[in-house]
């Protein structure tokens, strides 16, 4: 759906694709983690607890902040039996009330229960259960509210750009797309 | 019925009109999680109709999906998505395709199998649907109708190959089940092997009886006579692809590597062939990596959201109201199995794999274990169903995917035509492996040394 851009999609969306693309090179960071335990695992014998945390570690930071990145592209299947044959306009209002009905209630309990999640992990000084296991737990904890944080400023964005079409942009004469 | 049954009921039938809307199925979830806690909990305290939710329960969410976070078995999943991106972009579907051409293409249909063989290698190498429909679709398409093909044939071959992909392992479908299941990634995938085989063999023998019946639809190509510089141009095409899937599955298989470690020296692997094929540049690579992110970013907001659904749906006593109704039903626990998956397969019309493995997958599966099925077994027949399922109109993605890089010419419709004798073979490899349970069972009772 082609959406008008706004002075705050403007500020927001470039850093957004930014930081996507820049979490992007997580996933080679990961392969090589995963190569270098297995290599180390048979070179000595030994798997450490630490490179398996690590890669859990790596992988939740970046499927959480992608987040916001794919809601940015739009990459989000899409069923699009009915989707296509709606004008412009009308997918629009699906969009402005799918995002205030569904998407920011949503955001909004993950982060007012995600927080306390984070803080308390804080508090305790919670580590890793496992023998070897890596410290301070509260902060890949962090990565779910700070990810969905992300998606929370995507969502303003582009809830800008759907009020511009809908309230701001005149209608076309003619309904086409 | 009780009144937290009638939420329960209320909140199924919302998602599945609200699929309709186009509004991205994660957020979808998520949202009518919220939303009917808010009914049931205003329900409950201010009409002092006791439902037994609140707001504690659903931020049970937070919980559930840090164990998705610090669950290591699903890190095979990115994994294997770059694999598959690397292998699209490693350009070993061009030889492949061909050397098999000049091996096949004299005979009737030759091409259309040779498309099949190319789909189930690369079906067991990558596991991204849209990756290899969309593939097979450039490189075997216009071969096939330059040399007389019928098109809804030519269609319909390239759609269904491209779903295998699903299926045959190493899968990121199977490895998402296997989590839903509690089950081991590797026995899943170990089981799915013999049944993808199944669906490859059922498809290229219809190509050829087809073939065989019609010349008209498949006519003889022309093509470079196979000779002794074909066999080793041939050689040189499969080894590649043949080494990856060896590495994966059978370090699997030998307990050698866990899935997770598998994908990773898996990624690894493609990330290898493209270099030595000279296709991996550093904008491929910044492309693939981040079209893995976008991939599987959705893929967990997708998880994400349908965890929070479960959840609440549970709360309400969903869980509870489909066991019953299907325990009530009268027949044995075949006939309720097969209600299952026929259900399944109706669903598969409109909703696709991720909603129908994360919702409808955990609230069945309990019953037909303790109908006494083997889990294996039944999970790889709810794959083969979710399989089919791409390929149902209207809401199947493969053949939008199709429709999006196929030439003009070739319509919905004719798609359509063409998809549907292959429907039909999955309904007769889904009989298969529901008489032949040893299909399923088989390899994985012999694994691990």
């Amino acid at each position: 759906m082609e959406l008008p851009d706004t002075r705050l999609s403007r500020l927001i969306d470039p850093l957004l694709i930014r930081i996507g693309e820049a979490i992007s090179w997580l996933w080679l960071l990961l392969m090589i983690t995963i190569v270098g335990n297995v290599v180390l695992r048979y070179a000595f014998g030994e798997g450490r607890v630490e490179f398996e945390e690590i890669q859990w570690h790596i992988y939740a930071c970046g499927f959480l902040l992608g987040l916001a990145y794919a809601y940015q592209a739009d990459s989000h299947i899409r069923v699009d039996v009915l989707h296509e044959r709606l004008t412009v306009r009308t997918r629009a209002w699906i969009e402005l009330y799918g995002t205030l009905l569904f998407v920011l209630p949503f955001i909004a309990v993950i982060l007012i229960f995600g927080v306390p999640f984070v803080t308390a992990s804080f508090h305790m000084g919670e580590v890793s259960q496992a023998p070897g296991g890596l410290p301070l737990r509260w902060i890949i904890k962090a990565a779910l509210p700070i990810g969905f944080g992300l998606l929370l400023i995507a969502a303003i964005a582009r809830l800008s750009r759907v009020c511009t079409l809908l309230f701001l942009t005149p209608e076309d004469p003619r309904g086409a797309e | 019925m009780a009144p937290n049954e009638i939420l329960a009921l209320a909140m199924f039938a919302s998602f599945i009109v609200l699929v309709f809307t186009g509004f991205p199925v994660a957020w979808i979830l998520g949202g009518l999680a919220v939303l009917f806690t808010a009914i049931a909990v205003v329900i409950d305290v201010d009409c002092g109709v006791p439902i037994g939710m609140d707001w504690a329960y659903t931020s049970l969410t937070v919980d559930r999906t840090w164990n998705v976070m610090e669950n290591w078995v699903m890190v095979a999943l990115p994994m294997f998505i770059l694999m598959g991106l690397l292998l699209d972009r490693s350009g070993i579907a061009n030889q492949l395709m061909l050397s098999f051409a000049r091996l096949f293409g004299r005979l009737r249909g030759g091409l259309a199998v040779t498309v099949a063989i190319i789909g189930l290698l690369l079906a067991a190498s990558t596991g991204i649907i849209g990756a290899s429909v969309v593939l097979l679709a450039l490189l075997g398409l216009p071969v096939m109708l330059d040399n007389g093909y019928d098109k809804s044939l030519a269609a319909g071959t390239v759609c269904a190959v491209g779903t295998l992909g699903i299926l045959i392992p190493p899968s990121i479908m199977l490895v998402l089940m296997a989590d839903r299941m509690s089950m081991s990634v590797g026995d899943l995938f170990l089981g799915a092997v013999f049944p993808g085989a199944l669906l490859g063999i059922l498809y290229i023998l219809y190509i050829l009886i087809y073939a065989w019946l019609r010349p008209s639809v498949a006519p003889a190509a022309e093509v470079e006579p196979f000779n002794f510089e074909a066999v080793v141009q041939l050689f040189l095409a499969i080894l590649p692809p043949a080494f990856l899937i060896l590495a994966v599955l059978g370090s699997i298989f030998f307990g050698i590597a866990t899935p997770t470690e598998a994908a990773g020296v898996g990624a690894a692997g493609a990330m290898l062939l493209a270099t030595v094929k000279r296709r991996l540049s550093f904008a491929v690579m910044r492309d693939v990596l981040r079209e893995t992110t976008r991939t599987t970013a959705f893929i967990f907001a997708v998880l994400i959201g349908a965890t929070a659904f479960s959840l609440v749906l549970r709360g309400l006593g969903g869980d509870e109201l489909i066991e019953r109704v299907l325990l009530n039903l009268p027949f044995g626990p075949n006939g309720i199995l097969i209600c299952i998956l026929a259900a399944t397969f109706l669903l598969g019309f409109f909703l696709d794999w991720i909603e129908l493995t994360l919702i409808i997958l955990p609230l069945v599966s309990p019953v037909v274990v303790n109908l006494g099925f083997d889990p294996v077994w039944f999970t790889v027949l709810f794959a083969v169903c979710l399989q089919t399922s791409f390929l149902t109109p209207p809401v199947g993605f493969a053949i939008f995917y199709l429709k999006g890089v196929a030439p003009p010419e070739i319509d919905v419709m004719t798609i359509y035509r063409g998809v549907t004798p292959f429907i039909i073979l999955q309904i007769l490899g889904l009989i298969i492996i529901f008489k032949w349970q040893a299909l399923v069972t088989w390899l994985p009772a012999q694994a691990y040394g």
